[in-house]
């Protein structure tokens, strides 16, 4: 297990790294994440090439998403088991907030 | 209709390069279209019905993992037009009001003029070592290398200006 300390450097995720892991948790090249994400957030969220592109790099560096396979030019990601503590730490502060902000009853 | 072909040159400067994908869009909705890049501030625009296209451009110099990143932009539906100086040229049709970005955060955005920054930050040390290195020997100031010298002094000086505008532009996405 990873130390609270190593999770807690991450955070906060940006809205688009949490559904970049989210959608990791299966093996999916580049695209098919884009694709994925504009299903998982309903529409909210969309991923461009760029911001997608640099997140591969810099998650794959810190060790939170790593390459499983090559398909045509195309990588395959996938969560590692940090990565999917950091997601869950992340999962867990919004979850604070979401319930806190439904008890002031707006 | 017969295709023609026109060249223009212009300039830009990387904290400003919105501006230049505004005018390549513009050129478009007046019927010219990017075809191709040549030397720095070269552009060779095809005649063609007036088009809704967005431009971005994007910087990296990442040489080892070209294809799998040119790959993930062709299937995100950009078309690669051509490369400047490591600036990307990307072009996509727009869908109704929508406008598509490469950059969908300011975060994200932000790390693209990092890397123009960081490129330039390299190259800093050797054009600082040929302005401050003196002459070997006694020179008056109209020899030929006093006067490259100045040249490359004034070269600094505009450099440092572009690196502090470029850092005012991270700063200005990162507060964002």
């Amino acid at each position: 297990m990873a130390q609270e300390k190593d999770i807690r450097k991450f955070l906060p995720l940006s809205e688009a790294t949490s559904y970049i892991l989210l959608a990791l948790n299966e093996p999916l090249h580049g695209y098919a994440v884009m694709q994925k994400i504009d299903k998982l957030s309903e529409g909210t969220v969309s991923v461009g090439p760029g911001t997608l592109y640099g997140a591969f790099t810099t998650l794959e560096r810190d060790g939170l998403i790593t390459k499983v396979g090559d398909e045509e030019r195309r990588k395959i990601f996938k969560l590692t088991p940090f990565g999917r503590q950091v997601l869950k730490a992340q999962i867990r502060r919004l979850d604070i907030l979401v319930r806190q902000a439904q008890s002031t009853g707006d | 209709m017969e295709k023609k072909m026109i060249q223009k040159f212009k300039w830009f400067w990387a904290w400003n390069d919105e501006k230049e994908e505004a005018w390549l869009g513009q050129m478009a909705s007046e019927g010219w279209h990017l075809k191709g890049l040549g030397l720095p501030g070269s552009y060779i625009f095809e005649s063609g019905a007036p088009r809704r296209d967005v431009y971005r451009l994007d910087y990296i110099n990442n040489r080892s993992d070209y294809q799998n990143y040119l790959q993930l932009f062709k299937d995100a539906g950009w078309e690669h037009i051509g490369v400047m100086g490591g600036w990307q040229y990307f072009r996509k049709a727009m869908q109704g009001d929508l406008v598509p970005e490469i950059y969908s955060d300011n975060a994200s955005k932000a790390q693209k003029y990092q890397r123009v920054l960081i490129f330039l930050v390299i190259l800093l040390p050797a054009l600082t070592m040929f302005v401050v290195r003196p002459a070997t020997e006694a020179s008056s100031l109209f020899d030929l290398y006093s006067i490259l010298k100045t040249i490359m002094g004034f070269f600094l000086i505009f450099y440092v200006y572009a690196m502090l505008r470029i850092f005012r532009r991270i700063l200005q996405l990162q507060k964002k």
